[in-house]
């Protein structure tokens, strides 16, 4: 028995150094985490150019936001990570990563072009960990034909929304529609509920149990339950876009990045001159839409190989593969390639506009801000769910935004960021 | 020749032991690994080490509203998948357990849908039931019926999700219950036939009881695997609308890999596995009793 | 007479309406797989539509799905293979010495929720670095097909008449010679319907590889799943995709037709 323990010793530490042995890789080569977004797959291109110039070798791998999130989190949290750069979602987890110290500070890096309310999720204290790739702001999807047959002009204003929800809705077409499945329509509500004078998170203290937040999930919930497609408790934005793209959706708020997929002739049935694209509309409140960094890049804390890793991140976040980007249809986060000329004229007029009254007015958060995000995303989703379900009048939602609300709060005690 | 000789003795011992050491190591193990984390408050996102809090986290899920549910909808989702695809799957037999043209290709379209991709399945019945440019309601519309909801809704997402199931696993109980009826004697049915029974007095008193075995057979085999359902609700709804589908398989994938709460997720693992394990323990006691 | 026809008719009327439950959603993911995304979004259905491969050219020249088809085979017959090797003779060893005990041990791993393991699988991996590995994958996977083997196998030896291998024994062969010279060339029905249904079972298997596989094990149910991909929603390539994956099982199906169903109820006819 005890030889066999001694064996079983010998095996396991001979494959611990046969570990350590292929950790340590060759000098110039790095591992890089893409995701499976259009500008992960124009580096991924790209990337032979780098490697031609520095003579760095480039291991890239592209993934699925989630497994990339994940497997991220498993590599880092159990000390097995061989990653030196990845692509990674400011919002999403860049204060969990920040907390457990697995993004390396950027000193020498130039933010200079980029904007400010942009930089704030990239900033920790006096440091920046994140460079901005990817903007996205909240827009109106609308059909122009529709509005106009009705005799309406765009709508501006929530007041004016409804109104106009109210007339275009009939059997065939849903006068309105925004995400109405729980966690996923948490994002998009955050530009109701600004608008409405209120916030998820103020100071690290869950909020939206406030009249302003109560009231914007009751005007969120009234419009869907009213003038929604049928079950769009259980719609996200791909299921909406089908919805959009034959014709049966009137109005739309979602995203910007969708635009080019409902303007595809191939994809969709309503012919590209009667698909707008407008700014959000205005709360009672103020006109506050979300523009938030929905990807950024930045360096593992525990690579071993920092002075490439800065050489791959500078490369690929530059300028020039910025432009290149936007003329693929990415909106990307520096702010010199919105001011170029020669890009613009290749960009839909809708988009610059929108982005220009974003950037001026918007907020840049979309979503609780906090390491157990996920969690917390499920908890005001039923909040969502439950005034879709009553129009908007349900006599329960202020209690149950309270419990939320507490449970939130919780979450936060639990990972130390409550109050902070 | 010694060496063999010692092969051949424990022959009973060695022929099962790389199996054993196997499961041991990637079943046996785990399990326990499992139920070690159940006791701690292990977070992926807080970045520490798991620290042991006895029953804390037992405390927490426990008490969860969404936990209770989640653990009655199991139940409910199983019960009723179970008996509605015992009673069509052996209504199905009982129609096809006879010779007739065209029997063989019969039988292996039963086969289909048992041999169906789940996560596959899932996917294709999410298009079928979309409530608006879905198929589900067209049909509805053309019977004349008000289109539904479908997985869209909290009130008929698990009446969706138990149709799926039932589609894709009928088939097996009347394969199952058709081998059972292909293997009876016919003394019996012709015994009653000569004391003058009907067709129906001999179905009900003669058939099924000889089969009933077998029926139930199939039965606890659907039921254990029911209690585990994963894919196609994983792919349909997700859990959703809300937690409208949430089972506990469902929960607990989702405190491990997207909340990334290990201690807690532990704890909705421990009691599916003590759910499905209690079932199957005393569904084998009850028929080891039966058998005697 | 006229009674006859008429209760043949209704048999027959219930015999299609079965089989046309049975077969309608195949038919329709078949009809929709070959429809323009346009086609598939108007409403009413359409029944008559002009067909198009541009759903079958997507899924295998933009999506890479041979990859993803060669890592499924890679995975289900590795795992398959490495199975027999470890459940004959387990079977074997249970057919013939009774051990019951052993067969439950074994088939827990059938009845268990692979949840439970999962997860210490998928700390365990990412400690040892082997998350999208095909060692991790192909280990999680014997664990589905190890109990289909066994519990087949186990009933199918012990079909053979012992005094098959016992005359060679008097002859004075070991047990193990007889059990490989003797045994396992009978055994041939029953290896197969074991490895063609453990094969599907590991071919259909969504939860294990979508936590442990990433980009480069990537199985075909992750890569289906995946289809819904960032931004697009292509209903036409996911029902291409959803086609794709179904018809190897389908047509291992046809093939073995008579091994299938008799793996699959042997359990519960045999007891």
């Amino acid at each position: 028995m005890r030889k066999l323990v001694r064996k079983t010793l010998v095996a396991l530490s001979s494959l611990c150094i046969a570990a350590g042995a292929l950790a340590q890789a060759p000098a110039k080569e790095i591992r890089v985490l893409l995701a499976n977004h259009p500008y992960g797959d124009l580096l991924k291109a790209a990337i032979p150019e780098f490697e031609g110039a520095t003579g760095i070798k480039v291991n890239a791998e592209s993934l699925q936001e989630g497994q990339l999130t994940t497997k991220l989190t498993t590599e880092f949290a159990t000390n097995s990570s061989s990653v030196d750069v990845f692509m990674t979602r400011p919002l999403q987890e860049g204060k969990m990563f920040y907390k457990n110290g697995w993004y390396e500070p950027l000193a020498a890096y130039d933010f200079s072009d980029y904007p400010k309310n942009v930089m704030s999720v990239a900033t920790f204290g006096a440091r920046t960990y994140i460079v901005p790739l990817v903007t996205e702001w909240q827009v109106l999807y609308y059909r122009k034909d529709l509005l106009a047959g009705a005799g309406l002009k765009i709508p501006a204003s929530f007041d004016e929304l409804e109104a106009a929800a109210k007339k275009l809705n009939s059997d065939s077409v849903a006068g309105f529609a925004s995400r109405g499945k729980g966690a996923a329509a948490v994002t998009q509500l955050s530009s109701y509920v600004y608008n409405y004078g209120g916030l998820y998170l103020d100071k690290g203290v869950a909020v939206f149990d406030s009249k302003p937040a109560v009231d914007a999930i009751r005007f969120y919930g009234k419009m869907l339950g009213n003038y929604g497609p049928k079950g769009v408790t259980s719609m996200s934005w791909e299921n909406i876009m089908p919805l959009f793209q034959a014709g049966k959706v009137a109005l739309w708020t979602d995203a910007s990045v969708f635009y080019g997929q409902i303007i595809d002739p191939a994809k969709t049935q309503v012919s590209v001159d009667k698909v707008g694209i407008a700014n959000f509309p205005a709360g009672p409140k103020t006109n506050s839409p979300f523009i938030v960094t929905s990807w950024g890049m930045a360096v593992a804390k525990q690579s071993k190989k920092k002075d490439l890793a800065l050489k791959f991140i500078d490369w690929a976040t530059s300028k020039q593969l910025a432009a290149k980007g936007m003329q693929a249809n990415i909106t990307m986060a520096r702010s010199s390639v919105w001011e170029d000329k020669a890009i613009l004229a290749r960009i839909n007029p809708g988009l610059v506009e929108t982005r220009a009254f974003a950037a001026k007015n918007g907020y840049p958060l979309d979503r609780p801000y906090m390491s157990a995000v996920g969690e917390a995303r499920d908890l005001i989703g039923e909040l969502v769910i439950d005034s879709i379900n009553t129009k908007g009048v349900s006599p329960n939602l202020e209690k149950m935004a309270k419990e939320r609300v507490e449970k939130v709060n919780e979450l936060l005690q639990d990972t130390g960021e409550y109050g902070k | 020749m010694i060496q063999s000789s010692f092969t051949e003795r424990n022959l009973q011992l060695l022929f099962p032991l790389p199996a054993i050491v196997f499961v041991a190591m990637l079943m046996v193990f785990p399990v326990l690994y499992t139920s070690y984390l159940s006791f701690t408050n292990w977070n992926l996102t807080s970045g520490a080490e798991p620290t042991f809090v006895g029953l804390r986290s037992y405390a927490r899920v426990l008490s969860e509203p969404r936990f209770l549910h989640a653990l009655a909808r199991t139940f409910a989702f199983t019960l009723f998948a179970v008996v509605i695809e015992g009673f069509l799957g052996v209504a199905a037999a009982l129609i096809l357990n006879r010779a007739f043209a065209g029997k063989s290709v019969a039988k292996l379209l039963l086969l289909l849908p048992l041999v169906a991709t789940p996560i596959a399945v899932g996917i294709v019945f999410n298009l079928f039931f979309d409530p608006t440019i879905g198929l589900a309601n067209f049909v509805l519309q053309a019977f004349g019926l008000p289109p539904g909801l479908w997985i869209s809704s909290e009130n008929s997402v698990i009446p969706s999700l138990i149709l799926v199931d039932v589609w894709q696993w009928t088939p097996m109980i009347t394969l199952i219950v058709l081998a059972g009826l292909a293997g009876l004697s016919e003394e019996p049915v012709e015994a009653a036939r000569i004391d003058g029974a009907s067709e129906w007095q001999i179905l009900r008193l003669v058939t099924i009881p000889m089969v009933m075995p077998v029926i139930l057979t199939a039965l606890i085999l659907r039921l254990i695997d029911a209690l585990k359902t994963f894919d196609i609700i994983f792919a349909m709804t997700g859990g959703g609308p809300g937690y409208a589908s949430e089972t506990l398989n469902i929960m607990g994938f989702k405190y491990s890999f997207e909340y990334f709460r290990m201690g807690q997720s532990a704890v909705i693992l421990v009691v599916l596995f003590v759910v499905v394990f209690g079932c199957s323990l005393g569904i084998m006691k009850l028929r080891a009793s039966s058998e005697v | 007479m006229n009674r006859k026809i008429v209760s043949s008719a209704l048999f027959y009327l219930a015999v299609a309406a079965i089989v046309l439950v049975v077969l309608f959603p195949f038919l329709w993911m078949l009809a929709s797989s070959f429809k323009t995304q346009v086609d598939i979004i108007s409403w009413p259905p359409k029944i008559f539509f002009s067909p198009t491969l541009q759903n079958y050219r997507k899924v295998f020249g933009e999506q890479d799905f041979l990859k993803y088809f060669l890592n499924s085979t890679i995975v289900g017959a590795s795992a398959v293979g490495l199975s027999l090797v470890l459940g004959l003779p387990a079977a074997y060893s249970i057919a013939r010495f009774r051990q019951r005990k052993l067969a439950v041990f074994i088939l827990l791993a059938r009845l268990m929720p692979g949840i439970s393991f999962l997860m210490p699988w998928y700390i365990v991996f990412s400690r040892l670095d082997l998350m999208d590995s095909y060692t991790a994958l192909i280990l999680s996977h014997i664990l589905i097909a190890l109990p289909i083997v066994v519990w087949i196998m186990s009933t199918y030896f012990s079909t053979i008449p012992p005094e098959m291998e016992e005359s060679a024994m008097v002859d004075g062969a070991t047990r193990q010679y007889a059990f490989w010279a003797i045994i396992l060339p009978l055994s041939g029905p029953g290896i197969i319907t074991a490895t063609t249904l453990s094969f599907i079972f590991s071919w259909n298997n969504f939860m294990f590889s979508q936590v442990l596989s990433m980009e480069k094990t990537k199985t075909l149910p992750i890569a289906v799943y995946n289809f819904l991909s960032y931004a697009e929603v292509d209903w036409g390539g996911v029902m291409a995709a959803a086609v794709a994956i179904m018809a190897p099982a389908i047509v291992l199906t046809m093939i073995f037709q008579k091994y299938v169903v008799k793996g699959l109820t042997m359990g519960a006819v045999k007891g």
